[in-house]
C-alpha cells in the first residue's frame, strides 16, 4: 500500500529538480523558471500536508535510504542518508514548503515584474535553498543534517550575493558565509565528537545518541570520553560545540552580525532566510536533538541566557534603524533569541510554537516590506515613506496584522507563542538563576519590540507622505497581494493551534493542539515527545504567583501590558502627521545603537588580533605545504632534464647500455647466486 | 655425445659476435645481419636443450624462430629503405631525430 | 653510403660484447656441477618425421613433443603481415602517384621514379 511516507524523498527532490531545470533551461522557460519553482514547491507542499495528515493519523516514519559508508573493525560507524518523519519534522516540512511556495509566487511580482536580470540563477538558487532546507528537516542523523546545514549556508551565500554587480551584496554574502562558517567549525567538531562518543549520530531510536547519552548518565551504557572525562562534563562540551553552529546559523549573539547585512539580498530571499530556512535551521537543530540538550543543565542555562540576551540586545538595535528591512532584520535576531530562551528553559513546545508563528508573521512582514519597496522604487528609507496606508490597503492591513503578531498583542499569533515562552521561563526560573536573567531580559525586550515595530508601521504607512514617490507609489499586482493575504490570515489565527492559557484559565481540555501534537498524542516516535523531554530536563515548576492559573494570568498580563505600553509610546511619538526623529534625543546612546554596539568593529579588531596566527598559517601554507609540492615537481623536472640526456636517439648507444647493464646484472647474480 | 656446455659456448660466442657487430658498425645492413646472428645463437640454444632433455619441442620451436626471423628481416629491410629515403644514408647514427 | 671504412666507427664499444662473452663463458663453464649428460633421442626414431607430426598435431612418433598447429597457423599469418608491411614500408609517394618497390624490377628505386604508364598493372 502506498502511504505518504513513500513520497518523502519527493518532497526534497521536487525543488531540487526545479533547481536543475531553472539552471539549465531556465532561459527558455516562461518567467525564467518561476512557474517550475512554484509547481515544485506547491507539489512539495501538498505532499507535506499529506505527510502531516498521515502523522496525525497515527503514523511516524524512519527509513534509511542509502548507507554510503560502513565502518570496519573496531570503528563500526555507518554513515547514512535517511528520513525521520515525526510530528516535529512533519510540521516543519509544511512550514518550509508553504513559505517557499508563497515566496516563489511573490518573486513573480518582486523580480519578474521589476525586470531583474539573471532570473534563472535566482530561481535555481531558491530551488536549491528550499531543497537543502527540506533535506535538513527530514534528516535522521546529525551528519546528514550537517551536510544539508552547509548546503543551506551555501545557498544563502549565493542568494544574498545575487546582485553581485553592486558593491554591497557580494561583501554581505561573504560576511554571512564566513560568520556562519565560523560557527559551523564548532558544529563539525561537535558532529565528530558525537560519532566518537556514541558511535552513531542517529536522532531517533534506542540506538540514537540522545538515548545513549541518557543511558550513559544513568550508568547503564558505556560511552567513550576523552581522557576519562566525566560524562556530564563531556556531554556539556559536545552540546556547546553543536550549539556553536546553531548560534552562527540562527544569528545569536555574538555571531549575529551577518544577518543585518544579509538584507542586501532580494527581499523574497530575506523572507525565506528569516522565516523558514537558514535562520530557522539553527533552532530546528536544537529542537531536533532536544533529547540530548535536555540532559545537560549547563548547556540549557547557556542557551537560555544567550537567547534572552540576544532578544533584548537585538531589539534595542532595532529601535534606531532607518531602513525598513534593517528593523525587520533585528527583529528576526530578537525573535530567534526568544526561541532559544524557550529551548533553554525547557519550553520545547513553546519554541516550536514560536518558530511556527514567527515563520508566518515574519515572512508576512518581509513580503509586506517587499511590497512597500516595490511601491517605493527600491527606496528603503522609512523617512522617505509615510502615508502609504491609503495607497496600498492590502499591504497595510496585512503588514499591520504581522506587526501586531510581532509585537505580541492579543489575540494575534505572536502573543500566544511569546507569552508561552515567557511563562515557561518564569515557572522554571525558580530552579535555575540563569533562567531568571533570561526571563528578565526577554520581558524587557517585549516593550522594545512593540515600540520599534510600531515605529516602523507608523513611519511607513501613517502620517503624511514625505517624498514624491510616497505620494505616487507604484501599484503592486496579485502575485504580491496573494501571498500577503494568505500569510496575513495565518498571522492572525495561528495562535489558535496552542491556546494553553485559555485552557488553563477556563479549564477547557484539549485545545492545546500543538502540545498534544508534539507529545505524540496522535502519533510519533518513542523518545521524541515533549513529554519525554519534560521528564529528562532538569527543571521543576514553581509558581511565583501562587497557583498555576494566577501565574498564567499574571505573566500574560505583564507581557501584554508591556507590549501595549511600547505600542502606545510609538503611537504617541510617531503616529503624527509629521513625525520627527525622537531617537535623536538619545544622543550618544543612539550612535551606539545605530552602530550596533560597534560589534562589527569589535569583530574586525578581534580578527586583526589574530593576524599573527593567520600570518603564521599563511607562511606555513606558502612555505612548507607549497614548498613541498613545488619541491617535488622541481626535483622531477630537474631530474628529468638531466636524465633525458642519455636518450641520444643513437641506436648504438642504447645497445651499448643494454649490453653493459646485462653484463653487470649477470655478474651481480652470479656473485650472489654462486654461479662461478 | 657432445656435452651441452659446448653448445652453450658456441651459442654465446655467436651471440657476442652479433652484439659486437651491432656495437661497432654504423651501416644498417650490417646491423640486420648481426641481429640475425644473435637470433640464431638463441636457436642453437633451443636445439641444444632439446637434445639435452630428449624432447623435440625445442627443435620445432627453432623452426618457428627461423620463420619469425624471415618476417623480421622483411620488416627490417623495409625500415632500412625508409631510413635511406628519409636520411639519404643507411647510417644508424644519423637517424636520431625521434628523441626528445 | 656508409661503408664502414676503418675509423669510420669506433671499435671501443665492442669491448662490452667481449666482456659479456667472458662473463657468459665463465658462468657456463663454472656452473656448479655442470649440466650432466644429455638424455638424447632414441636410436631408430626419425627426428624429422616427428617434427613434421608435431607441426600438424598428429600424435605419431615416440619422441615426446607438443602440438604446434595453432602456432603454425599464427606464424603463417604473421609472415604474411610481415611481407605486406615490408612492401608498405618500401613504397614511396612521388607527386601523388604511389611508386612501389616491387614493380620496377632491376631499376634503381632511389633515383628514377617509375613512369606512370606501367605503375597500375603490377601494383603490389
Amino acid at each position: 500500500m502506498v502511504t505518504a511516507f513513500d513520497y518523502v524523498p519527493a518532497i526534497v527532490l521536487l525543488p531540487f529538480v526545479s533547481f536543475v531545470v531553472a539552471l539549465f533551461i531556465g532561459k527558455q522557460l516562461p518567467k525564467k523558471g518561476a512557474y517550475g519553482g512554484i509547481a515544485a514547491t506547491a507539489g512539495s507542499l501538498l505532499l507535506s500536508l499529506w505527510v502531516l495528515a498521515s502523522v496525525a493519523g497515527g503514523g511516524a516514519h524512519q527509513e534509511t535510504y542509502w548507507t554510503w559508508a560502513e565502518g570496519v573493525g573496531s570503528q563500526p560507524f555507518t554513515l547514512e542518508f535517511g528520513a525521520l518523519i515525526d510530528p516535529l519534522s512533519a510540521l516543519m516540512l509544511v512550514i518550509v514548503t508553504l513559505i517557499a511556495t508563497l515566496v516563489h509566487v511573490f518573486s513573480l511580482g518582486y523580480m519578474n515584474d521589476e525586470g531583474e536580470r539573471d532570473l534563472p540563477r535566482y530561481y535555481a538558487g531558491l530551488g536549491l535553498f528550499t531543497a537543502s532546507m527540506l533535506g535538513f528537516v527530514i534528516a535522521d542523523n546529525l551528519l546528514m543534517a550537517f551536510m544539508f546545514f552547509e548546503l543551506v549556508g551555501l545557498c544563502s551565500f549565493l542568494l544574498i550575493g545575487f546582485h553581485f554587480r553592486e558593491p554591497g551584496p557580494p561583501s554581505a554574502a561573504k560576511k554571512a558565509f564566513l560568520v556562519t562558517r565560523f560557527g559551523d567549525y564548532f558544529l563539525l567538531v561537535g558532529v565528530v565528537a558525537v560519532f566518537a562518543t556514541f558511535g552513531t549520530a542517529a536522532f531517533a531510536g534506542a540506538e540514537s545518541f540522545p538515548a545513549l547519552a541518557e543511558g550513559a548518565l544513568d550508568g547503564t551504557v558505556d560511552v567513550w570520553t576523552p581522557g576519562g572525562l566525566d560524562t556530564m562534563t563531556w556531554f556539556t562540551v559536545v552540546g556547546l560545540l553543536v550549539l556553536g553552529g546553531v548560534i552562527g546559523k540562527s544569528a545569536q549573539f555574538p555571531l549575529h552580525t551577518w544577518l543585518p547585512d544579509a538584507m542586501e539580498g532580494p527581499t523574497p530571499v530575506s523572507a525565506l532566510i528569516h522565516a523558514a530556512t537558514m535562520v530557522a535551521a539553527g533552532v530546528y537543530l536544537v529542537a531536533r536533538m532536544y533529547g540530548f540538550y535536555a540532559l545537560t543543565p549547563t548547556t540549557l542555562g547557556i542557551i537560555a541566557l544567550v537567547g534572552g540576551f540576544t532578544a533584548l540586545f537585538a531589539a534595542t538595535m532595532g529601535l534606531v534603524k532607518e531602513e525598513l528591512k534593517q528593523v525587520l532584520a533585528y527583529s528576526t535576531i530578537s525573535q530567534y533569541g526568544y526561541m532559544m530562551l524557550a529551548l533553554g528553559s525547557g519550553g520545547y513546545v513553546a519554541a516550536v510554537f514560536h518558530l511556527t508563528t514567527h515563520a508566518f508573521f515574519k515572512a508576512l512582514l518581509f513580503l509586506g516590506a517587499g511590497s512597500v519597496i516595490i511601491a517605493m522604487h527600491h527606496n528603503e528609507n522609512m523617512w522617505d515613506m509615510g502615508g502609504l496606508k491609503n495607497k496600498m490597503p492590502v499591504t497595510y492591513w496585512t503588514f499591520l496584522a504581522g506587526s501586531l503578531a510581532l509585537a505580541g498583542i492579543f489575540p494575534f499569533a505572536g502573543f500566544w507563542s511569546k507569552d508561552e515562552i515567557l511563562y515557561e521561563a518564569l515557572i522554571h526560573a525558580g530552579s535555575e538563576p540563569l533562567l531568571f536573567a533570561g526571563y528578565a531580559m526577554g520581558l524587557l525586550a517585549v516593550p522594545v519590540t512593540a515600540f520599534y515595530t510600531f515605529r516602523m508601521v507608523f513611519l511607513t504607512f501613517h502620517g503624511n507622505a514625505r517624498s514624491e514617490i510616497a505620494r505616487n507609489p507604484e501599484p503592486v499586482r496579485w502575485n504580491v497581494k496573494g501571498p500577503l493575504s494568505v500569510l496575513g490570515a495565518l498571522a492572525v489565527v495561528t495562535g489558535g493551534i496552542n491556546m494553553v492559557p485559555v485552557q488553563k484559565v477556563l479549564g477547557i481540555e484539549g485545545i492545546d493542539y500543538l502540545h498534544l501534537w508534539l507529545d505524540n498524542h496522535w502519533g510519533g516516535i518513542e523518545g521524541l515527545s515533549s513529554h519525554h523531554y519534560a521528564e529528562i530536563d532538569p527543571y521543576s515548576s514553581t509558581y511565583p504567583f501562587g497557583t498555576e492559573v494566577a501565574t498564567v494570568l499574571a505573566g500574560a498580563a505583564i507581557s501584554l501590558a508591556l507590549a501595549v505600553a511600547g505600542l502606545l509610546l510609538a503611537w504617541k511619538l510617531y503616529n503624527v502627521a509629521e513625525p520627527v526623529e525622537h531617537t535623536d534625543k538619545l544622543g550618544g546612546a543612539k550612535t551606539l545603537l545605530y552602530n550596533n554596539y560597534y560589534q562589527d568593529e569589535f569583530q574586525v579588531w578581534l580578527a586583526d588580533r589574530t593576524r599573527g596566527v593567520s600570518g603564521g598559517a599563511d607562511t606555513f601554507d606558502q612555505g612548507v605545504v607549497d614548498g613541498v609540492v613545488n619541491g617535488v615537481s622541481s626535483v622531477s623536472l630537474f631530474g628529468g632534464d638531466r636524465i633525458k640526456r642519455i636518450q641520444t636517439g643513437v641506436v648504438g648507444n642504447y645497445a651499448l647500455l643494454l649490453t653493459v647493464s646485462l653484463t653487470a646484472l649477470l655478474v651481480v647474480f652470479a656473485l650472489l647466486g654462486g654461479w662461478f | 655425445m657432445v656435452p651441452v656446455e659446448y653448445y652453450l659456448l658456441l651459442s654465446s660466442g655467436l651471440f657476442c659476435i652479433g652484439l659486437f657487430g651491432i656495437l661497432t658498425r654504423r651501416n644498417a645492413l650490417y646491423f640486420l645481419m648481426s641481429v640475425e646472428l644473435m637470433l640464431n645463437a638463441a636457436n642453437i640454444n633451443l636445439v641444444a636443450f632439446s637434445f639435452y632433455w630428449g624432447n623435440l619441442t625445442g627443435q620445432t620451436f627453432a623452426l618457428f624462430a627461423i620463420a619469425l626471423a624471415a618476417a623480421e628481416v622483411a620488416v627490417g629491410i623495409g625500415i632500412i629503405l625508409a631510413l635511406y629515403r628519409n636520411f639519404g644514408d643507411v647510417d644508424v647514427m644519423q637517424a636520431a631525430t625521434m628523441r626528445w | 653510403m656508409t661503408d664502414d671504412r676503418p675509423g669510420s666507427s669506433s671499435r671501443a664499444p665492442g669491448i662490452a660484447a667481449v666482456a659479456l662473452f667472458g662473463v657468459l663463458a665463465a658462468v657456463i663453464l663454472g656452473s656448479a656441477g655442470g649440466f650432466g649428460d644429455p638424455v638424447g633421442f632414441p636410436a631408430g626414431e626419425s627426428i624429422v618425421h616427428t617434427i613434421g607430426y608435431a607441426l600438424f598435431d598428429i600424435g605419431l612418433g615416440e619422441i615426446p613433443v607438443e602440438g604446434f598447429l595453432a602456432a603454425f597457423l599464427i606464424i603463417a599469418i604473421a609472415l604474411d603481415v610481415a611481407l605486406d608491411s615490408a612492401v608498405y614500408l618500401a613504397k614511396r609517394e612521388d607527386e601523388g602517384t604511389i611508386v612501389s618497390a616491387l614493380t620496377d624490377g632491376g631499376r634503381d628505386i632511389v633515383d628514377g621514379p617509375v613512369s606512370g604508364d606501367d605503375s597500375e598493372g603490377g601494383d603490389r
